[in-house]
């Protein structure tokens, strides 16, 4: 299906999208090799990604047109809302796919114990064999099959897949990036305007990071998909480690890398095993590992169940590595070891949410695996909670809002889980824009406090920063989830669905809402309020921010007030919230143009809204009674004791892995060491053992002494004349 | 093998592992008594092995005072006596080669290496001499077991004459051929002149690589002040 | 007549062998080799002189006569070398200069 004839760009334009942040990247290499100075290493990397912004934008457009669906233009008619349990059986908008007579394999039967709240129906879902995006193929890269069977022609191409998924995922990514990317220009500088050191790597890393993402997004297989993966992977590990001379940077890089190979480890075993399963069945001429064919013939059912939980398993550990998803999270909190932008590009635009992109993007083949949808909820709940907990108690202000992104995260991870992907795809998109904001006020913070980011060294910020506290206020409140903010919206969807599934997960994701308003005001309040403190590196006169970084803050808090209401709708009525707003708008009707589908909707219970909204209020009131004058001797401490100690302690995570896996592992690779050292090279030595022992006995001969070489010649002579004689 | 052959060998090992230097003086005594006994065990020998041959006198002669002349090289503890001594070898060996008509390479002989390459080696010596007999002069290395493998050579060369199984030995001498200039010139300049012409490149090819090899380096600061000098 | 000529010239080279393996000094070390040469010679010439097949020919005095012009070309580069070590070490001492055994 190709985009619209009214389409602005043709497909060709778009598919250059990646390549402009990785052309800016590649020029500022070559301004190092022609020796130019560092000042305007930022150019080239800031117009790329400015192009890619455009591109996205517009393409977000053109693929909103591209795919008139009975959905389409739901913000005028909006989706039918069921008005109460038994309206959820509303049928959904028929779809040009399921009219094509193709072999759909009903679904099982979805176990909704939760079904007093959620939509309780067996429905299969919509999108199956249906994928609605097209295939654009630039060229065919690795040709393969053999001649005798059924699997010739067949080609890894590298191809781009358009659909609502990639557009919204362009959309965030890209304008983020670019924000972040004009962020460190301000922040890559020392306060007299001059670069950093590495100012040009930084941005040659920041325009790479932004191409490994963008092509991980369009990416049109499974095995593009996995190059930028590991693109994406490698940036990391290059930004983590961008004060390489500092130790614990290096060690940071190094354990986000290793502990992303597990997850990936996994995840190269799923795109295996996937090709393994489909290679019989796909005919000539189809790629095996296109998403199209194998959406396409998953709906067919050329899997089985146990084959299609398989895959899901697998695909999952290279979402919980990349995503940061416990047991895999350990590597986020350690990744604040890169500079402040790093982390914001990392946690809001790029690298985390790739897992929930793929495990979006691969909703017909989780969606297919009760079991697996089971594991990614407990992975999810497990995951926020811990995570929530742990940020309660730390002081580092950029490593309590990295246990956020874990624990909102998880969020995502429950929502996935939870059949509702479109809610999780929705707060990874509002999560962008008020992560990134938060990140970058923190960096704000940091660069105005000469580096200290500990929320006890410093306090009372507010006049000093006065625009940083502003923007921190927004963004604070939209991660807490305060009524009306992006937060809200999304956040509020996937406890939703969270109570669609089970009440108890539902309850549980309440739970960690509470606790995310909580902790984060208790960051918000030590930074800026109660009495003015400054850390000794913050100089005599800290001042606020340069325009050149200010201006992104507040283009990011206008994103993260605004973001929220692209996915709710008009909808007056007593069940709507406040009486106006109903979830479930534009932004998920544009998602349901995509390989997600359309998702049974959510069961109406407005009461959820006010429940959310009650419970982030409580937690900033909570967090306003104990922290709102800066406290410096932690309230908490004094009133948890040994339960604040854990959570200081990250629960001890970090040693346990280290007793458990990193030591046994060592210890494994010594004793492997020791044997190729001794062991083999023992062996080695012994066989080496003759000649050395030959030319012990003999090396005494040689003495460099002329005369006695021909002394040993007349012998030899003589031996040699006497044998003749003898002879 | 004929005894006297084995007693000569014996005898002439002896003395010069005993004569050799860097032993005392009245060893050397020894072996040069030894030594001679050896040389009379030879005259012995070869008047019996050449009985009535014609020249055998003048052979005897000489080969008594080439052996002695050899001796006295390897044994004598000063280079200038040695090559002296040396001077002595290649005479006797011109009269060896007289006694087998070989008048001109005889002469010739005593030209380029008594007159030119004996030249040239006291003068190196006269050049490199130190003040005192050096210990490598005076001591010489590992004796035993040089004069050893060398006797163990000449009695196997000695005894693949007598044991071995070579062809049978010519019963009589043939007859005079005087070797004249033009009885040696002509092949030298027909048959071999291949072998002439690269043997005159290779003494040309000698020259030029002595030069190079003893030219002592002189720095341009140092050639400057030989010619303010001069 | 000829055995005792081999003989000589046997004993030449031998005497001159044992000069070059024991002797120290590098001179008569070189001196020793052209006593090799001088029982070479012998030899050479009594092959001429007596041949085993009866027929005298001068096959063997031109043969000695490229000797000598070897022998003189060798002694030129031989004393060339000396005159270069001694400058270099100030001794003549054949065991000054081993450089080239494994330390």
């Amino acid at each position: 299906m190709p985009l619209a004839e009214t389409s602005i760009l043709s497909p060709t334009v778009y598919a250059t999208l990646p390549f402009w942040p990785l052309l800016g990247a590649v020029l500022v290499g070559l301004l190092v090799v022609a020796r130019q100075k560092p000042e305007r290493a930022h150019l080239p990397v800031v117009l790329g990604a400015l192009i890619s912004a455009a591109l996205g934008v517009t393409l977000f457009f053109d693929l909103n047109r591209a795919h008139p669906s009975p959905t389409h233009g739901a913000l005028e008619t909006p989706l039918p809302l069921g008005e109460g349990l038994g309206d959820a059986n509303t049928p959904l908008p028929s779809r040009e796919g399921l009219g094509e007579g193709r072999n759909l394999q009903p679904l099982p039967n979805l176990p909704l114990e939760g079904g007093g709240v959620g939509t309780g129906h067996g429905e299969p879902t919509g999108h199956a064999g249906h994928a609605p995006g097209f295939t654009h193929t630039i060229y065919n890269w690795i040709s393969f099959g053999d001649r005798s069977s059924l699997q010739r022609n067949q080609w890894i191409a590298v191809n781009f897949y358009f659909d609502g998924l990639t557009g919204v995922m362009l959309l965030y990514v890209t304008l983020v990036s670019l924000v972040i990317i004009i962020y460190s220009i301000g922040y890559m500088r020392d306060h007299h305007g001059h670069p950093e050191r590495g100012y040009e790597r930084f941005f040659a890393c920041m325009g790479l990071f932004v191409f490994s993402m963008i092509s991980l997004v369009m990416a049109g297989n499974f095995v593009l998909l996995y190059l930028g993966w590991e693109l994406v992977g490698l940036c990391s590990y290059l930004l983590i480690g961008f004060y390489y001379q500092r130790p614990s940077a290096a060690a940071a890089a190094k354990k986000a890398f290793i502990v992303n190979r597990i997850g990936d480890f996994g995840f190269a075993l799923g795109i295996f095993s996937l090709y393994w399963f489909l290679k019989d069945r796909v005919a000539a001429g189809e790629n095996p590992l296109d998403y199209a064919t194998v959406f396409k013939y998953i709906a067919a059912g050329a899997m089985t169940q146990g084959q299609l939980t398989l895959v899901s398993l697998l695909l999952l550990c290279g979402a919980v590595g990349k995503s940061a998803q416990f047991p895999l999270y350990v590597w986020l909190p350690d990744a604040m070891e890169g500079p402040t932008p790093v982390s914001a590009l990392i946690h809001a635009a790029t690298m985390v949410t790739a897992g929930i992109y793929m495990v979006a993007r691969c909703t017909p083949i989780f969606g297919a695996s009760p079991l697996a949808l089971d594991v990614i909820v407990t992975i999810g709940v497990i995951g926020a909670l811990l995570t929530a907990t742990m940020a309660m108690a730390q002081y580092d202000m950029k490593r309590i809002l990295a246990y956020s992104t874990i624990s909102q995260l998880a969020f995502m991870f429950v929502a996935l889980g939870c059949r509702a992907p479109d809610s999780g795809v929705f707060h990874v998109f509002t999560h962008a824009w008020f992560k990134a904001l938060l990140f970058l006020g923190a960096g704000s913070v940091m660069h105005a406090m000469g580096g200290v980011i500990d929320v006890r060294q410093f306090s009372g910020l507010r006049h000093i920063l006065p625009q940083t506290y502003k923007v921190m206020l927004i963004g604070c409140l939209a991660l807490a989830g305060f009524p009306l903010l992006a937060g809200f919206w999304s956040k509020d969807e996937i406890v939703h669905a969270a109570f669609a599934r089970h009440p108890v997960v539902g309850v549980l994701m309440l739970l960690t809402a509470l606790l995310t308003a909580y902790y984060t005001f208790r960051m918000f309040f030590l930074c800026f309020h109660g009495k003015p403190r400054l850390p000794a590196e913050a100089g005599d006169h800290p001042h606020e921010s340069p325009p050149v970084m200010t201006g992104p803050l507040w283009i990011l808090a206008i994103g993260a007030v605004l973001t929220g209401y692209l996915g709710v709708t008009w909808h007056p009525g007593a069940a709507s919230f406040l009486g106006v707003l109903a979830p479930h708008g534009f932004f998920h009707h544009y998602l349901h143009n995509s390989s997600i589908g359309t998702p049974p909707p959510l069961g109406e219970a407005p009461w959820l809204m006010y429940l959310s909204a009650a419970i982030a209020l409580a937690g900033i009131g909570l967090a306003w009674l104990r922290y709102g004058t800066a406290p410096t001797d932690e309230p908490d401490r004094k009133l948890l004791g040994g339960l604040w100690n854990l959570w200081n302690a990250k629960y001890y995570v970090d040693e346990i892995y280290d007793r458990a896996f990193v030591r046994p592992l060592r210890g494994l690779g010594r004793l492997l060491w020791g044997t190729d050292n001794h062991g083999v090279d023992g062996l080695i030595w012994c066989v080496t053992a003759v000649p050395r022992g030959m030319a012990l006995a003999l090396h005494f001969v040689q003495r460099g002494a002329l005369q006695a070489y021909a002394l040993g010649m007349v012998l030899g002579l003589v031996v040699l004349l006497l044998l003749w004689g003898l002879a | 093998m004929p005894s006297a052959l084995i007693l000569l060998l014996v005898l002439g090992a002896v003395g010069l592992v005993l004569a050799m230097p860097g032993g005392r003086t009245d060893r050397g005594r020894l072996g040069l008594v030894a030594l001679a006994a050896a040389g009379g065990v030879l005259v012995f020998t070869a008047v019996n092995l050449a009985a009535g041959e014609r020249g055998l006198t003048l052979f005897i002669v000489c080969a008594l005072v080439a052996l002695f002349a050899a001796v006295r090289v390897i044994t004598h503890r000063k280079p200038v006596y040695s090559a002296l001594y040396f001077v002595l070898l290649v005479a006797a060996v011109a009269g060896l080669l007289i006694g087998m008509q070989a008048e001109f390479l005889a002469a010739a002989l005593v030209i380029v290496y008594a007159g030119a390459i004996l030249v040239t080696y006291v003068f190196v010596i006269m050049l490199a001499q130190q003040a005192r007999p050096t210990l490598c002069d005076l001591k010489a290395r590992e004796p035993f077991w040089g004069c050893l493998s060398g006797f163990a050579l000449l009695t196997v060369l000695a005894g693949q004459f007598f044991l071995g199984t070579a062809a049978p030995l010519p019963a009589a001498s043939p007859a005079e051929a005087a070797g004249t200039v033009e009885a040696v010139g002509t092949p030298l300049l027909t048959q071999y002149v291949v072998g002439l012409q690269l043997a005159g490149l290779l003494l040309l090819a000698a020259m030029v690589g002595a030069i190079a090899i003893a030219r002592r380096r002189v720095t341009v600061e140092e050639e400057l002040e030989l010619e303010g000098e001069a | 007549m000829l055995v005792p000529y081999l003989l000589l010239g046997a004993a030449l080279f031998s005497l001159g062998l044992i000069g070059f393996v024991t002797r120290r000094n590098l001179i008569i070390i070189f001196l020793c080799t052209e006593m090799m040469f001088q029982g070479i010679i012998v030899n050479l010439v009594a092959l001429g002189r007596y041949p085993l097949d009866g027929r005298p020919t001068f096959d063997g005095q031109v043969f000695a006569l490229f000797l000598i012009g070897v022998a003189a070309a060798e002694a030129a580069v031989a004393l060339a070398l000396v005159v270069l070590l001694y400058r270099h070490r100030g001794t003549l001492d054949a065991n000054a200069w081993t450089a080239l055994k494994d330390e």
